[in-house]
């Protein structure tokens, strides 16, 4: 099932631009590359973990993903029934709407991404009511087998009560069911466990595996804990500054990192062990935003494998930012010293 | 020798609100020495930063104390008046707050607001004096003293934790109790602040009281840990007893639901149900609802906060069998 | 997992009854915070008090009150010589300068007041909600051009507007209404909808409702209206009491093709010579002069009280 050649979801060069400092009567000439030319793709039936430090372009990508914001540039091709894929980022009117049934999103932030003043019912029932799927009845019916699906045990107690009769576990329960009521085949989780509790969120975490494994999903888990994609994705892509910079199995990327970003990243983890002594990671300086970037490697200033030749690697330099490239295996990394 | 800082004695704490008494802190005892660093675990709302409030006699207004005391070098600051309170403030007892880095004022300059609160706390500094004081502190905590003119836009998060964590440090005080202090972080930035932190805690012999959710964070700052449930410690014990022989069920569940990247791929054990509202907390054992090893006596009776072995305090009827 | 159908699934309860049920519970526990500012009940008594007296003026003309005397607009009591006189068991409140009983008038003026303030407060809201709502999503040029009206609506002095209006149209009780009603709705009352509007946007459940497949107007008027509906109902009361304060104003000025309100009741004094005279007349501006304030004052009370409700920033723990 998961070939290579048979991707449920295909991205393309993808970027998203965002104007800085523009007003009414200026355009601005500067852009954050929030999303910088990125490609990937994911198999049918696997999950890919998206990480990276705060403000690398995670949330963005999988907006563009679900087709919240539109690509400055770039393609996202979508497997269709007869295996042919189609490009989402040209979709208009009934086809975006009839494409949103395949492709959902759950957030972050379960106190704020369950509209306050609608029951559960009412909140995951709402893609039904607006895709015009089912009677009152039939709704009624599939809202509540979905509820108990996720957890949410007994339904009845549960349909007619209001967000904040929930707790932040419960919440998220009921974000994941609406996410799934209109049984899509690919889902944006972006950070659905970081608001949690250790206690509450292995529970979340585990219910999404067992829900992409019976209900045949993938899901692209955005997350900035990597020990969190470990447990939730197949594959593992590393992110830094718009930038695709590594991308392999998790658990190989794990334990051999070849980009020196996320080799940094994995070794900034705390070790859940008091006799061990966790060595600094290699890196310096800190992030900063993508305005305008430099053509060079996004992780020149900070690298220290360029900074061992000195006055800097002058590949590193010279070049333009290293293409994503497999090196081995299909572990693919953006570096020229690997 | 007597070499005890603080001495936490059965502190129980409620808060009133229109539902009721929350019951927030309930009799949590435990001491800590000159120079200790101590980890307070627990998830959000188990009373943590309760705790920490109270050792500063911070708490809000609905905030009532029901038993206990905090001794601080044998003096009691629960009974301490107003005058004393504000002596022991930041020059004995400081803090860095849950999302302090927002906190500093957009409008002052980062090296004039560690100024004033030094100014507060210990009275007037001649100017040149308290500049100096304050380039040492930058110096302390790893940010170049070039930043000291400046505002708070200017600093990155990290910069912006380390600037309150100086501020923190102005007035020399014998404990800092850091509540979340990396939780706003990324990991690479957090990996910097614990490494300052650390480092200064042993180059000043501080004593000081971690806070956190995240059990690795506290594994590699604090010495002991104190395990935290629905307003009652459970667990207390050094480190490496906690990590390697937990003894109470929740700690071993909060061990075994604890994702890591390191050692080989487990499946994580899910604890079942959710922490109790504090409200309406459980009789007995606050524990039992969620807990696989709960018989009889735990739903009708609090387990006392006992010795199991030397230096190794437990909350449970039935704890778990220390491993070989 | 579990595939046999838990009987649990099945609803036995009509929606409709449920929806109801809930409704009535927020309404219990949102009547629990009100109650406990006492200004509201205070501002909630004196409303009352008003209304009852609305409703029993057509009681009291069909039962003891005889029509010839105690009809507000043309009664007359022949027993009395001079008009305007001071109260005396027959006329509590006395009578005007033509003779007409004032506590008739004050009662029957009260129903007036009432639909003229709820009218224009429906009005100014319906408006306001709907377009502040749309500005905040659409952004762009909706936003402007309302944005610029409303701009254009605060600037221009509100009672001045309606006076030169006024010269125009000769405005009744509803299109009184109607015309503070648009006033307001454009103007003010928009911009405190769309800066709210603004902050329910970027909630994350709208993004969930676009990726659901919602058009515009489900997420205007599925999730952003009704968020707006706390507010919407805090607005009103500062609307009614505006709408009651402004028809008092132009009635005394004489600008309303209204036969008898508070207003105008004032408006007759003056008219007649009466006013600032002596003492003595008291009861011809006293009554109404007293009731335009109670209810103005009652209708503020019981908005700083909604607020203390939709603010939980404002509430006492
Ligand atoms: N609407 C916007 N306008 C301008 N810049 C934006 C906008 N949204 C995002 N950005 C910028 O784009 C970059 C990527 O943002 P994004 O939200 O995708 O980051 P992220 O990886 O999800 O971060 P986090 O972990 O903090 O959620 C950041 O520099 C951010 O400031
Ligand atoms: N001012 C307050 N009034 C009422 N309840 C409060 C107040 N502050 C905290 N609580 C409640 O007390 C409990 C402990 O809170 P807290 O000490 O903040 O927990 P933590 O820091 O571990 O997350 C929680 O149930 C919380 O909701
Ligand atoms: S390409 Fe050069 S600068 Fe970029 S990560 Fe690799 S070694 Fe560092
Ligand atoms: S006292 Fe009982 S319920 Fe509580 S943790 Fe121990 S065994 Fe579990
Ligand atoms: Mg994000
Ligand atoms: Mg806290």
């Amino acid at each position: 099932m998961n070939t290579p050649d048979s991707p449920l979801i295909k991205v393309e060069n993808l970027s998203l631009y965002f104007p800085v400092g523009s007003s009414f009567f200026q355009r601005s000439k500067s852009h954050i590359h929030a999303v910088d030319e990125i490609s990937f793709s994911i198999p049918l039936g696997r999950s890919l973990a998206l990480v990276g430090e705060s403000g690398c372009g995670k949330t963005s990508t999988g907006k563009l993903l679900t087709r919240l914001v539109d690509p400055t540039g770039g393609h996202i091709y979508l497997r269709g029934k007869d295996g042919s894929l189609a490009d989402l980022a040209a979709l208009k009117g009934d086809e975006l709407k009839r494409f949103r049934r395949r492709v959902q999103m759950i957030f972050q932030d379960p106190y704020e991404s369950l509209n306050p003043r609608l029951t559960i019912f009412d909140t995951v029932a709402e893609p039904l009511l607006v895709q015009g799927l089912g009677s009152l009845g039939e709704r009624e019916e599939m809202v509540a087998r979905l509820l108990e699906q996720v957890g949410l045990t007994p339904a009845s107690s549960f349909l007619f009560r209001f967000p904040h009769e929930l707790s932040g576990g419960q919440r998220q329960r009921v974000a994941i069911a609406r996410a799934l009521v209109v049984r899509p085949d690919f889902v944006v989780a972006d950070e659905p466990t970081s608001m949690l509790d250790v206690s509450i969120r292995t529970g979340v975490m585990n219910l999404m595996m067992e829900l992409a494994d019976q209900l045949g999903l993938s899901y692209l888990y955005i997350t900035h804990d990597l020990a969190v994609a470990r447990y939730t994705s197949h594959e593992l892509a590393v992110m830094y500054m718009g930038k695709i910079v590594e991308h392999g199995e998790t658990e190989e990327v794990l334990a051999n990192p070849l980009h020196p970003y996320t080799q940094a990243l994995i070794s900034a983890v705390p070790a859940p062990d008091p006799a061990y002594q966790r060595p600094a990671p290699a890196i310096r300086g800190g992030i900063s935003k993508p305005i305008d970037p430099a053509p060079r490697c996004r992780f020149y200033e900070r690298c220290l494998r360029a900074a061992q030749t000195a006055g800097g690697d002058p590949v590193c330099r010279e070049n333009d930012h290293p293409r994503l490239e497999d090196k081995g295996g299909g572990h693919f990394a953006a570096c020229y010293k690997v | 020798m007597n070499n005890t800082l603080l001495a936490l004695k059965d502190l129980t704490v409620e808060y009133k609100t229109r539902k009721g008494y929350v019951s927030a802190i309930d009799g949590v005892s435990f001491d800590l020495q000159y120079g200790e660093s101590m980890g307070l675990v627990g998830e959000s709302g188990c009373g943590k930063t309760s705790i920490a409030m109270s050792l500063l006699r911070l708490m809000p207004e609905n905030a009532i104390v029901r038993r206990g005391e905090i001794l601080l070098d044998g003096q009691n600051i629960l009974q301490m008046d107003e005058r004393q309170v504000r002596e022991m403030r930041w020059a004995r007892i400081s803090m860095v707050f849950q999302a302090a880095m927002n906190a500093l004022n957009p409008v002052y300059r980062v090296g004039d607001q560690i100024t004033e609160a030094m100014h507060q706390h210990r009275g007037d500094l001649p100017p040149l004096q308290a500049r100096a004081r304050v380039e040492e502190l930058f110096q302390l905590v790893g940010i170049d003293a070039k930043m000291i003119d400046r505002y708070p836009h200017e600093f990155s998060g990290g910069m912006r934790q380390r600037a309150v964590i100086a501020m923190a440090l102005a007035c020399s005080p014998s404990l800092i109790i850091a509540d979340e202090p990396t939780t706003a972080l990324d990991v690479i930035v957090q990996d910097q602040v614990l490494r300052e932190l650390r480092r200064i805690q042993a180059q000043l012999n501080m004593s000081m009281i971690y806070i956190s959710h995240d059990i690795a964070v506290i594994a590699e700052v604090a010495k002991k840990i104190g395990v935290m449930y629905a307003g009652r410690m459970v667990e207390l014990a050094a480190s490496g007893d906690i990590f390697h022989t937990p003894r109470h069920p929740y700690t071993a569940a909060l061990m075994s639901a604890f994702p890591s990247i390191k050692g080989p791929k487990t499946r994580l054990v899910a604890l079942p149900g959710e922490p109790p509202d504090l409200l309406y907390p459980p009789q007995g054992c606050r524990f039992h609802p969620r807990c696989s090893r709960a018989s009889e006596i735990c739903q009708k009776q609090t387990p006392p906060f006992e010795t199991i072995q030397p230096n190794h305090w437990v909350a449970c009827w039935n704890p778990l069998e220390a491993r070989a | 997992m579990n595939t046999s159908l838990n009987p649990s699934l099945r609803l036995y309860e009509p929606l409709w009854r449920i929806r109801l049920r809930n409704t009535w519970k927020s309404l219990q526990d949102n009547w629990v915070l009100f109650a406990e500012n006492k200004i509201g009940l205070v501002g909630l008594a004196i409303i009352l008090f008003y209304a009852l007296l609305a409703a029993l003026h057509p009681i009291l003309i069909a039962t003891v009150w005889d029509e010839k005397i105690y009809d507000p607009f043309i009664g007359n009591d022949p027993r009395i010589y001079n008009h305007p006189s001071p109260p005396s068991q027959d006329h509590l409140l006395g009578t005007d300068p033509m003779g007409r009983d004032i506590l008739s008038q004050l009662m029957y003026s009260t129903r007036n007041e009432f639909v003229l303030g709820f009218l224009a407060a429906a009005i100014t809201v319906t408006i306001a909600t709907s377009i502040g709502a749309m500005a905040a999503y659409f952004g762009k040029w909706v936003d402007t051009i309302f944005m610029r009206i409303a701009d254009l609506m605060n600037i221009l002095p509100f009672i001045a507007l309606l006076v030169v209006l006024s010269a125009f149209v000769r405005m009744n009780m509803w299109t009184l209404a109607l015309v503070i009603g648009v006033l307001s709705g454009f103007g003010g009352a928009t911009i405190i909808f769309k800066a709210q509007a603004l902050t329910i946007m970027v909630k994350p459940y709208i993004e969930a409702a676009r990726i659901a497949g919602g058009s515009h107007w489900h997420i205007i008027f599925y999730h952003i209206v009704p968020n707006l509906m706390p507010l919407a109902f805090l607005n009103m009361m500062f609307t009614v009491t505006g709408a009651i304060f402004t028809e008092a104003a132009l009635s005394f000025f004489g600008l309303l093709n209204i036969r008898v309100s508070w207003g105008i009741m004032i408006y007759t004094t003056q008219a007649a010579g009466y006013m600032l005279r002596s003492i003595e007349y008291w009861y011809l501006i006293f009554p109404a002069g007293l009731s335009i304030t109670l209810l103005c004052t009652a209708f503020y009370l019981i908005g700083r009280a909604m607020d203390s409700v939709v603010n939980p920033r404002l509430r006492r723990r």
